[in-house]
């Protein structure tokens, strides 16, 4: 029943996602969003949501599938970014085939990750710790490496007139569709997977290694081929984000944060679900993405240091600041939502907001059964 | 040829030498109890032939092949299976779920899986429980859950770690039952178990293990007179026979 | 041995001395309570910025603020252990990073938006002043935050095997359930144990702003050298941590020097730690001897 119903659900979101961009400049749409978010501002926002929910659901198939935690995706996401550019740039090749050029090579680089730290029996944090060091080993070796433009990365070259070939658009509905379709096909691909054996191996594993290799789950190999196609699909969103903002840059791309943003909409979603990570993405980017808009708006214009330095009064000073905090201080007010959020989901809802739903919905069906 | 076979394996923890050159062997068909007093080794033998352990010593053949060296998965794979003592559902999941993972060795399909899974389930007795969630279970429906993943794999030959410990009295009736149906469906079995009654009922023969040693083998009546055996258990005996129940 | 090797060395000992502090914290934590903190360097970030802010606004010497860190930033350990940190004790490791980079991430972004992302440097007069020791040049503040550092070492490894809370410490990262048996109140010691090593972490950050810029970002780079050193030493091993941080200061410093860019040095650290992880994860010098 409640399936049923949420599967309805989801098909009218679908819809709505199908024909807004056909609506994004509407008087109806800018009446109903806070300051008037329309048009491409407006699309731009889903993009990221698309982005994101599809990068999450790709960590989602190591992290929460698998339950083997990665926080060094960024990696990934970079990697691919850089093989499909580089394809690009200096072999002419198309995007839409650089893509899956960078989806091979990551799917490689991550099975050799997933071989090294599977077959020495690496668990739980030291896993973990592994991934931390092998993206920081990444962003040093691109940050270092000439070819690849160094620290300051590659620009990609601008077609004035863009084709479809090229993977370049002015307009925003393009890219609209293009993420909408990648997260679809993602929500499809893992879907497939929950209902495979699989998917039932890789649940097994996250539960109990063990038991799962007693009754014939090769675990070490699932967790190879888990980070293979994971780190595969992070290559292709990588390509997505190259040719979207048409610049990429280590500082930007393979950084900590970047690897913490891919889990996060998958952890509070709901790990190891269908629909966690696309749940979380839709949570995190609006809330994200409105507090940037309702507190980063002005800045006082002083910064800091010159603050410090003033010829004031103490008492003058910290008045000041308050006015500099109350027009956002340094920034950074989405990232400590999003902190504060992952370790309230973590403390209140440790299986993510899916899961947590549905154990009301359990609970509430008991006490409907008990009480009848 | 035996179905499993066991030369002179040997496995040391540090100092302590655990299975010392134990020969065991099982032939198709059979039931074969292991005794022995807490800590004789029996897990840790059932650990070093599933592949959980490497022996430091010895030969281990299943099926005519060694199976020295191979993953548990693929020990199972050729159809040898075990329990564990301490069970280990898979809390998250039904137990329809927990054992379609044991179902899909055989079961590529999910639809068959699922057949194979149910088949498993009413055998075991764990009809009405199957929508339950592996952690909300008793602990006698944690021991037939563990039972029922290790049969949906389908096994030859099926270790069976003290999977009537701590079960109330009618329990272990119950769980007899099962062990019954179970060995006329063909499977092969090694059982542990510390309530002597079973063990002397269910075992076509019986193995001895103290401080490591295969000190005896022999039809259930031989090892009962065999005056190596009491002694091994006189003095442990009532740890073993009253406290033995509960020890996981 | 040539004089940029010298120099290398020396250096290396040097921040060695600074991270061993840094690690000893962590691995206090991890001994005694089994947790993996992700958020340790903001702890130190935060303690930088306070060294930074009592300078900058009072004057005050920040080596007047490493003695003042010292209640202050046991006490906030002491708070979060109590309130973020106790509901995740024995839960799965998976929770137990998710929160503490969940922390991570907010005292990260909360220093940006307090103090702005921008690099800030504490001045001190006697900043840039240096001595000769056999050929290679040594600044008076490393050698200070060196000194500092290693003397809190010690005294924390003599306050684990003199007294009696040190004890009772050292009895919980042994055995939980045989500590509590023997009466000891396991809650108390593990907001101890978070308490220390936040101050500890806090302190090793403060010595080090007389020659190292100040930032919201700095704290990640300093938890994962943590990591490297305390898997080098053995999970929990406190002298081991000491000589694994020293080993991980002079392969830095060496690093830099072999290394086709100075900025690579770090990568050298953490090939070194991939392949500590894998060929002997338990360190070096073996585990838990704390
Ligand atoms: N991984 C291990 N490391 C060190 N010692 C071990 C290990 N596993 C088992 N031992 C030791 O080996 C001996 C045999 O243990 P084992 O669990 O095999 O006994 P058992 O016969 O199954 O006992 P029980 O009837 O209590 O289940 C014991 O002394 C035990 O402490
Ligand atoms: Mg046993």
């Amino acid at each position: 029943m409640a399936a049923l119903r949420a599967n309805w659900f989801y098909l009218a979101v679908l819809i709505g996602l199908l024909i807004l961009p056909a609506y994004a400049e509407s008087e109806f749409v800018t009446a109903v969003m806070p300051r008037g978010l329309s048009g491409s501002a407006l699309l731009h926002i889903f993009v990221l949501i698309f982005f994101f929910a599809f990068m999450s659901q790709a960590w989602n198939i190591i992290g929460g599938f698998a339950g083997q935690l990665s926080i060094g995706h960024a990696a990934f996401f970079g990697i691919g970014a850089y093989v499909s550019t580089i394809c690009y740039v200096h072999l002419g090749l198309t995007p839409w085939l650089g893509m899956f050029v960078a989806a091979v090579f990551t799917a490689l680089v991550g099975a050799g990750l997933g071989l090294i730290s599977f077959h020495y029996g690496l668990k739980g944090p030291f896993f973990a710790l592994v991934t931390v060091a092998f993206a920081e080993i990444t962003r040093l070796i691109l940050l270092h490496w000439e070819f690849v433009g160094a620290a300051n990365g590659i620009l990609l070259p601008f077609s004035p007139n863009p084709t479809f070939w090229e993977f370049q658009f002015t307009s925003k509905e393009p890219y609209y569709y293009i993420a909408l379709a990648m997260m679809l096909a993602s929500i499809a691909l893992v879907a497939w997977i929950a209902r495979s054996r699989f998917g039932y191996y890789l649940h097994a594993i996250r539960q109990d290694e063990d038991a799962a290799e007693a009754v014939g789950v090769p675990t070490k190999r699932c967790k190879v081929q888990a980070i293979a196609l994971s780190a595969a699909l992070a290559g292709l969103g990588g390509t997505f984000y190259a040719q979207y903002t048409q610049y990429i840059v280590p500082d930007d791309m393979v950084v900590g944060r970047v690897s913490v943003e891919i889990l996060l909409g998958a952890v509070i979603g709901g790990a190891g679900t269908v629909m966690g990570p696309i749940v979380g993405a839709f949570i995190l980017i609006p809330v994200g993405e409105a507090t940037r808009v309702i507190f980063e708006g002005g800045g006082t214009g002083t910064s800091l240091s010159t603050l410090i330095a003033a010829d004031m009064s103490f008492g003058d000073k910290f008045v000041a600041y308050l006015d500099y905090l109350a027009a956002g201080g340094g920034g950074g007010l989405a990232i400590i939502l999003y902190g504060c959020l992952l370790m309230v989901v973590v403390l209140g809802m440790p299986g993510g907001v899916l899961p947590w739903l549905a154990g009301l919905r359990a609970r509430a069906r008991r006490r409907a059964e008990a009480s009848a | 040829m035996s179905l499993m076979e066991a030369k002179g394996v040997t496995r040391r923890f540090g100092g302590l030498t655990a299975v010392n050159a134990v020969d065991f062997r099982v032939e198709q068909g059979e039931i074969v109890g292991l005794i022995g007093p807490n800590g004789a080794g029996k897990t840790t033998f059932f650990n070093l032939i599933s592949g959980f352990l490497r022996p430091d010593e010895g030969e281990i053949r299943f099926d005519g092949q060694s199976i020295i060296g191979h993953k548990p998965s693929d020990i199972c794979k050729r159809g040898m299976t075990r329990t564990f003592q301490i069970v280990k559902p898979f809390p998250e999941m039904t137990v329809t779920d927990n054992v379609m993972v044991g179902a899909f060795n055989h079961h590529r399909d999910r639809a068959a899986a699922r057949a194979k899974a149910s088949e498993v389930i009413e055998l075991v007795g764990l009809g009405p429980q199957a929508a339950k969630l592996g952690r909300e279970l008793t602990v006698a429906g944690r021991k037939r859950v563990e039972l029922a993943k290790a049969l949906a794999t389908e096994p030859k030959l099926m270790l069976l770690d003290e999977v009537m410990a701590g079960l109330t009295p009618s329990e272990v009736a119950g769980m007899i039952e099962v062990l019954g149906r179970v060995r006329a469906a063909g499977v092969t079995m090694v059982i542990v178990e510390h309530v002597m009654q079973v063990i002397m009922n269910l075992s076509d023969r019986i193995y001895v293990l103290h401080h490591g040693e295969a000190i005896a083998e022999g039809a259930p009546d031989q090892i009962v007179s065999d005056a190596k055996v009491t002694k091994a258990y006189l003095g442990e005996s009532f740890v073993a026979e009253a406290g033995g129940g509960a020890a996981s | 041995m040539s004089d940029v090797y010298l120099q290398a060395l020396i250096s290396g000992l040097m921040i060695g001395g600074v991270y061993a502090l840094v690690a000893v914290g962590l691995t206090l934590i991890f001994g005694v309570m089994d947790i993996i903190n992700f958020a340790h360097g903001e702890f130190l970030m935060f303690g930088m910025y306070g060294a930074f802010f009592a300078s900058a606004l009072f004057g005050i010497d920040p080596y007047l603020s490493a003695v003042m860190a010292l209640p202050l930033f046991f006490a906030i350990g002491w708070a979060v252990q109590g309130v973020l940190i106790r509901p995740v004790v024995g839960k799965s490791h998976a929770i137990q990073i998710l929160l503490t980079l969940g922390l991570s991430l907010l005292m990260q972004a909360l220093a940006q938006f307090l103090f702005s992302a921008d690099f800030q440097s504490l001045k001190v007069d006697y900043g840039s002043a240096t001595f000769d020791l056999s050929g290679a040049r040594v600044s008076y503040t490393r050698l200070a935050a060196f000194a500092i550092s290693m003397g809190m070492c010690a005294a924390l490894w003599v306050f684990l095997q003199r007294t009696d809370t040190g004890k009772a410490l050292r009895a919980c990262a042994e055995e939980h359930e045989g500590a509590q048996a023997v009466g000891i109140d396991i809650a108390r010691m593990y907001k101890i144990a978070f308490g220390l090593g936040i101050a500890c972490v806090a302190i090793a950050g403060i010595v080090m702003t007389p020659f190292f810029y100040v930032a919201p970002v700095v704290g990640p780079k300093f938890t994962l050298v943590a990591f490297v050193i305390v898997v080098l030493g053995g999970l929990g091993n406190i002298p081991g941590a000491v000589a694994g941080a020293l080993i991980v200061g002079v392969v830095e410093s060496v690093g830099a020097l072999v290394m086709p860019s100075p900025s690579l040095k770090d990568l050298a650290v953490y090939v070194l730690f991939i392949l500590v992880l894998l060929f002997r994860p338990q360190g070096l010098f073996g585990g838990k001897g704390a």
